[in-house]
């Protein structure tokens, strides 16, 4: 089953994951590759859960993950980090007790490019986080430490992000802003990106495919742009 | 060379101080910064100090004493080192109820142990023939001696505690602590980091226990007793958690207050010392532990786990 499908960068199939033995997941199916792949659903519908999964934080109940062709499924996250999968967490992104500059080189770095040469390349993605580098990340605002979250899984150069609702909770601005920022990760660095959201509006604006997820299941997997309000709002039970 | 200024309690009770604050130090990696309290402190310090009499005492050594002795030290240490091995490993995936109960566990087996095989420890009935790697005279001027090295040790246990703590080493047992699955998806062995940490951390503390049984010449399981963890435990906390600095001043606050202040400088009836002095030392302990943790949760020094609230690491 495995190489079927070898242009993908990522390749999940039958992923079941829960808590506890209790499942939340129920057979996941996803093929991602140079795009944005968006995964939309209620909350509790699993997003959260998906993407730990990915990440190898969560263990698999059953099913088997790709990455490049290379069997990931049993690694541990600091392996799969090291592969080129970055994690955006949805909360708790930031070490508070580090400051913003330790905070954006504690990450392990694949590649050779200097730490300088990345620290400015994220200070230029988002140039209000320059003024910030000495202060302790626990004492950053909401928006701030999202930034510092999603600037330290790019210090890694990783070529997929799993990005947890980056913006949930935030100004409308700072989302647009955002979401602005996601389209430009994309493609000035070639990066995929799995975001997982709420916001069905402002995600089907940046993402190639999407991916509803209802009570732990694909409730429908196809082009962002063929989405119609009637199949979200079924996926989202409303 | 002539120490007739110098009270012999006076060297007894700066050596206790000296090895709580060793025990502090290390305590300080664990638990101020991967956030790992370790309740096992005298688990480690015990095996480390019967590893090294047992083999220093019970072995024909066809060399030297001074060869058999730096041999068993290693030894002492390595046992030490290999215990805080399997305990991180044991416990290194549980929440804090599970540290407490695995390293407190791992404290009672080792009393449990060397009481009961009596053949190697001597049981309840203690292990004599400890002595110095050498011989310069008195008892007093050995002993004295031997408090000057062990807090060379412990100055180099402050050195390298202090390297930690500014070194990435010591901002991933930060991470490690705070947020251990935000540090393992960027790319952190947590599980790897927290086994070396309790290896070397142990294998010190088990130095600092073969140490102290050479001075105390005579192992005894009353050494092995819980007041050992406390002491180091208040002596951190007290200083505070977050400092390099914060076991060294506890330590002269609690055990300096205690072992040289009260036992030699105020006169209490002689009958007190044995008996009731040690039971209010313990009681004394853990109501400042209650009471610094509810009033200043970071120690007399703390006020931030970092030197300041805004630093740049830049110089700015
Ligand atoms: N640590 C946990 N232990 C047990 N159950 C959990 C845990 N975390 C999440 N769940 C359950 O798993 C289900 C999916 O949760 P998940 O966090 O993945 O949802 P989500 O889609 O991310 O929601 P949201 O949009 O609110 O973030 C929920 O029913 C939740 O109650
Ligand atoms: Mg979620």
């Amino acid at each position: 089953m495995s190489e079927a499908n070898g242009s993908a960068m990522l390749e999940v199939h039958g992923l079941r994951s829960g808590y506890h033995g209790v499942e939340v997941l129920k057979g996941i199916d996803l093929d991602v590759g140079a795009e944005v792949f968006a995964v939309l659903g209620a909350n509790g519908a699993g997003k959260t859960t998906l993407l730990a999964t990915l990440a190898r934080l969560i263990p698999l109940m059953a099913g088997t993950i790709h990455f490049h062709g290379e069997d990931v499924t049993r690694l541990p996250a600091f392996e799969t980090a090291a592969r080129g999968i970055g994690y955006v967490p949805q909360e708790k992104g930031v070490f508070p007790e580090l400051t913003v500059s330790e905070n954006l080189t504690i990450g392990g770095m694949i590649g050779r490019r200097s730490r300088e040469d990345r620290i400015a390349e994220v200070f230029e993605l988002f140039p209000d986080l320059a003024a910030l580098q000495g202060q302790l990340a626990g004492t950053l605002s909401g928006g701030e430490s999202r930034m510092v979250a999603c600037c330290r899984a790019l210090m890694q150069d990783p070529q997929l992000l799993l990005l947890d609702e980056p913006t949930a909770g935030l100004s409308p601005l700072y989302v647009d802003m955002f979401f602005e920022k996601i389209t430009e990760i994309h493609q000035t660095k070639g990066v995929s990106i799995i975001l997982a959201e709420q916001n069905a509006t402002k995600a089907l604006e940046v993402a190639d495919q999407v991916m509803v997820l209802s009570l732990g299941e694909a409730f429908a997997v196809m082009d962002a742009a063929q989405l119609t309000t009637d199949q979200l709002k079924e996926g989202y039970r409303i | 060379m002539n120490l007739d200024w110098l009270d012999a309690f006076l060297i007894s009770g700066l050596f206790s101080v000296v090895i709580i604050i060793g025990l502090g130090l290390l305590l300080h990696l664990q638990l101020g910064l991967a956030r790992i309290a370790n309740f096992g402190v005298v688990g480690f310090f015990g095996i480390g100090m019967y590893a090294f009499g047992v083999m220093f005492v019970k072995v024909d050594w066809p060399f030297s004493e001074v060869w058999a002795f730096f041999i068993s030290l290693a030894f002492g240490t390595l046992v030490a080192g290999l215990s805080g091995l399997l305990v991180g490993w044991l416990i290194a995936d549980l929440d804090e109820d599970g540290v407490l109960v695995g390293t407190l566990g791992f404290a009672t087996a080792v009393l449990i142990l060397a009481t009961t095989e009596q053949d190697l420890t001597g049981g309840a009935l203690g292990l004599g023939g400890l002595k110095f790697p050498y011989d310069i005279g008195s008892v007093k001027a050995n002993e004295f001696l031997w408090l000057i090295i062990v807090t060379t040790v412990v100055a180099l246990i402050l050195l390298y505690v202090g390297r930690v703590h500014r070194s990435p080493y010591g901002r991933l047992l930060i991470a490690v602590g705070a947020n251990e699955p935000l540090a393992r998806s960027l790319g952190k062995p947590a599980f790897r980091t927290k086994l070396w940490l309790f290896a070397v951390g142990s294998a010190g503390m088990g130095l600092l226990g073969a140490l102290f049984g050479v001075m105390v010449r005579f192992l005894d399981i009353s050494n092995l007793g819980i007041d050992v963890t406390l002491a180091a435990m208040v002596a951190l906390v007290l200083g505070g958690t977050a400092r390099v600095w914060g076991a060294v001043i506890g330590g002269f606050l609690t055990i300096g207050l205690f072992e040289i202040v009260v036992q030699s400088y105020i006169p209490f009836p002689q009958g007190w010392y044995g008996q009731a002095i040690p039971v209010v030392r313990q009681m004394v302990f853990g109501a400042t532990l209650i009471v610094v943790l509810l009033f200043r949760p970071l120690g007399i020094l703390g006020d931030m786990r970092r030197d300041k609230l805004m630093r740049s690491m830049h110089g700015g």
